[in-house]
């Protein structure tokens, strides 16, 4: 009675085995298996010590194992060391973690999104020092003022921030000290960000606001629910906290964790040499199409002659693709002084490879060159944008470091591997061989032979090119060669 | 699997065993006093490795003797040779599972 129950218990463990095995082998290893528990438990053949239990818990070790070797061996044609297909894959994965990496990296993901900004082909940054000047603040706060009214035909809407740092008492929490941007409360609205960020109804127009980023509201506030619509003295003076500025709207210099919009009145008490930043909306009839560049705005005050640089945010902000494109140029130049472009001499007309095969060549090349240029893109806009937190200028000149020699590497080893390849398989060719004598150049050749595994043909490098074997050649083998090569012979166990 | 290969203990063990003509998976954990969980997935990667190979019994004979059928295993060619070159590694797996060859000598002397 017990040996029946154990072994109805035995049958289902079995079963329930049966389910890692594959589908494909499944039904001939439940049949052995049952088979074997069989004559395990049938009382004509019984063992008396054995105990079906134990024995069914050994299905699953096998199971297991069975699962784990289909597994190995499915996926070994397709990732084989040195196939096409496991080059492209390694690609595939380097392209997916990159761009990953650039979307969970705040500063790498705002960059490569769209700029936040309404209309931003119309926007522009003023700087009295070029590029430098929309890193650093340049402008003077009395410059600005007197802008708000003298330029009024050439800019629709001017604003003014400057960063700083600032005490922050909150009702309710603690002390904090935040980076601000100091700004004139027309920012947002120049911005044209979001009605949501900045609360309309404040009780009193007059109030500074204090709109705070994402990340400060969660880090430091830890994502109090209730903290909008309070109040927070910050230099003595009361603030309203009047909304939430979503991650990677603000894209402009400096690290930001609030910003403190104050009225024309309340920025005049600064003092006037006060440097900040400058945002100006233009007007079309002032700034003529193509509006991405740079203007120049020339001041004449009491007889003396100042010049500003008008640089469009879009041109600012949108760095990436542009210098990512620079730093595929001069790549491109560069290549050919580190190495050959030819890839081979391949089978002559009357040996000629298929058009598939030929076909086959030039879209792996094709691949292996856009899933390089994508994986530089996102890494070096991952470095750039994501780990520099200084603005971006700096991250102009970290993204084209890094992408320019890492363009230049990536091209080098495209060329080199492909040259290394069996035309017609695409594997990587294997064990090379030295043949002749340097000293013997001028009467035979000397340098590399390689082989393909599968048996398709031999790659003579030569060691000096000469007019006569200036680049590296294929030859073809035919089926005749196919025993020499052991991949090509299909194991073939015999009875005895 | 190149006939000088290195195989383990408990591979050799069920070689031999196999060779010494237990040809069911329980017969060879009876003869080795291995698990089932060490003896099944060790005779699925000798039989991939070429060295064992397995076969179902005629359907009829089972139907006979009103049993399911069975799977039973016989060494290859390849696996006779390996196991012949093993022996010199462990010596002492001949006298733990002698086969039937050796055990007729025996008799004989």
């Amino acid at each position: 009675m017990k040996l029946a129950r154990s072994s109805q218990l035995a049958r289902l463990i079995v079963r329930s085995a049966s389910v890692l095995v594959p589908r494909r082998d499944r039904s001939a290893w439940t049949a052995e298996w049952t088979a074997e528990l069989w004559h395990l438990c049938h009382p004509r053949c019984c063992e008396p010590d054995a105990d079906p239990l134990q024995f069914s818990f050994g299905a699953f070790h096998d199971a297991l194992w069975i699962r784990c070797d289909r597994l190995r061996s499915d996926a070994l044609p397709v990732v084989r060391s040195g196939s096409a297909a496991r080059c492209t894959l390694v690609l595939c994965t380097a392209t997916l973690a990159a761009l990953l990496i650039c979307l969970c990296l705040p500063g790498a993901r705002s960059a490569l999104l769209p700029i936040p900004y309404r209309s931003a082909g119309d926007l522009v940054i003023i700087s009295s020092s070029g590029y430098a000047g929309a890193q650093s603040p340049s402008i003077r706060l009395d410059d600005y003022e007197e802008w708000t009214t003298d330029t009024a035909t050439l800019f629709r809407q001017i604003a003014f921030y400057r960063p700083t740092d600032k005490a922050v008492y909150p009702a309710h929490h603690p002390a904090v000290r935040l980076s601000l941007a100091q700004a004139s409360d027309n920012l947002l609205a120049l911005l044209g960000l979001p009605p949501n960020t900045a609360d309309p109804s404040a009780p009193h127009p007059a109030q500074p606001r204090l709109i705070l980023t994402r990340t400060a509201w969660r880090k430091t506030f830890h994502s109090d629910p209730h903290l909008v619509g309070r109040t927070a003295d910050i230099d003595g003076q009361p603030v309203l906290i009047a909304g939430i500025l979503p991650d990677g709207d603000w894209r402009f210099a400096g690290h930001v964790d609030a910003l403190l919009l104050e009225d024309q009145h309340t920025l005049a008490t600064l003092p006037a040499a006060t440097k900040g930043f400058v945002i100006a909306r233009i007007r079309d009839s002032a700034f003529p199409a193509p509006r991405d560049g740079w203007r120049k705005m020339v001041e004449t005050h009491f007889g003396v002659t100042r010049s500003f640089d008008c640089i469009s945010v879009t041109r600012l902000l949108g760095q990436p693709s542009s210098v990512f494109l620079f730093a595929l140029l001069l790549a491109c130049l560069a290549l050919p002084a580190t190495t050959a472009l030819p890839l081979g001499d391949y089978p002559s007309r009357r040996n000629r490879l298929p058009g598939t095969v030929n076909a086959r060549r030039w879209v792996f090349l094709a691949a292996k060159f856009a899933l390089v240029l994508a994986i530089v893109d996102l890494g070096s806009t991952g470095l750039a944008y994501g780990l520099s937190a200084s603005g971006p200028i700096t991250a102009i000149y970290i993204q084209i470091a890094t992408a320019f020699p890492a363009l230049l590497f990536g091209f080098r080893w495209i060329l080199q591997d492909q040259r290394r390849r069996c035309p017609e398989c695409l594997r990587l060719l294997s064990n090379p061989a030295r043949v002749g004598q340097a000293s013997c150049n001028f009467l035979s050749w000397n340098g590399t032979e390689l082989f393909c595994a599968r048996g398709h043909g031999l790659l003579h490098i030569p060691e000096l090119p000469t007019s006569w074997f200036s680049t590296q050649r294929w030859l073809c083998l035919d089926s005749s060669w196919l025993c020499l090569f052991p991949e090509t012979i299909a194991p073939s166990p015999e009875l005895i | 699997m190149p006939v000088d290969a290195k195989l383990s203990h408990t591979a050799a063990m069920i070689l031999q065993a196999i060779r010494a003509g237990q040809i069911y998976g329980f017969s060879v954990m009876e003869m080795t006093g291995l698990p089932s969980g060490t003896v099944y997935p060790a005779m699925r990667r000798l039989e991939r490795d070429g060295l064992i190979v397995s076969r179902w019994e005629q359907q009829s004979i089972a139907d006979a003797e009103q049993r399911p059928a069975r799977k039973y295993y016989r060494l290859t060619r390849t696996g006779k040779a390996t196991l012949e070159a093993v022996y010199k590694r462990y010596p002492l797996l001949e006298k733990m599972i002698p086969s039937p060859e050796r055990a007729q000598e025996v008799e004989r002397t």
